[in-house]
């Protein structure tokens, strides 16, 4: 099976690393990093796809009403945890998808949402 | 530079439609999927299937549904390749579920290894 792991995140995650200074934004991110590389090194073979996203202030939603474009600054829900990533896993089964998530560092500070893949 | 196109619409709006207009919109899903700009995308199952995993202090809480309840759901996504946000934005107006729902579109750090994710 695969699922799609939508890794979220809050703006006071966000805004507590913007407001870090440099050297504490590396060693955050160096006393963080050990548990990614074993996170990476223990899905990697179920890992198919994972991207990391800007963060949402970046985004754009795009609508098209009666022929026309419109175009707005913003992610299309203002939710309290916004999507920052995905990871596409290939697992046996759900309990798999869900253990998988479980260590992943965001479920601590948002959430992991895990939702199946249709396959055409 | 990648661009996440995430695909929002009304789950039970599919049901709906005639035979005649599933096929045309399946056509400019498939037409968009093969364009050389669309580098990745998948369709995911409906909101009742997602499960949401959080973990706090040792325990991890596992609940059935979306993070967020939303009117419209997230369907599906493509990742595109171009050059600007506005090349981005150009392509998502051609998914069906623009004129319905919406299409959010977001950079994709092309280093996700190197990075704090969150």
């Amino acid at each position: 099976m695969k699922y799609i792991a939508l890794l979220t995140n809050t703006a006071e995650d966000r805004e507590r690393w913007e407001t870090m200074s440099a050297e504490e934004a590396a060693a955050a991110r160096a006393a963080e990093m050990p548990r990614w590389v074993a996170l990476f090194e223990e899905i990697g073979p179920h890992t198919l796809d994972g991207k990391e996203l800007d963060e949402p202030a970046t985004a754009k939603t795009v609508r098209v009403r009666d022929g026309e474009t419109l175009v707005t600054d913003g992610p299309f829900a203002e939710t309290k945890e916004q999507v920052g990533g995905f990871f596409l896993l290939e697992c046996e089964d759900l309990d798999q998808a869900i253990a998988i998530a479980a260590k992943i560092p965001v479920a601590e500070r948002a959430s992991v949402e895990l939702r199946p893949v249709i396959e055409h | 530079m990648q661009y996440l196109a995430l695909i929002y619409g009304e789950e039970g709006r599919w049901g709906a439609l005639s035979e005649a207009e599933r096929e045309r919109e399946m056509g400019e899903y498939m037409a968009l999927s093969q364009e050389s700009v669309t580098v990745g995308g998948n369709e995911l199952d409906s909101v009742a299937t997602a499960t949401t995993v959080r973990v706090r202090g040792d325990e991890t809480l596992v609940t059935d549904g979306p993070f967020a309840e939303l009117k419209e759901a997230l369907g599906g996504y493509y990742v595109f390749e171009c050059e600007t946000i506005d090349e981005a934005c150009a392509l998502a107006a051609r998914i069906p579920a623009a004129r319905h729902g919406a299409i959010e579109v977001r950079p994709v750090h092309l280093d996700p290894e190197g990075e704090e994710p969150s």
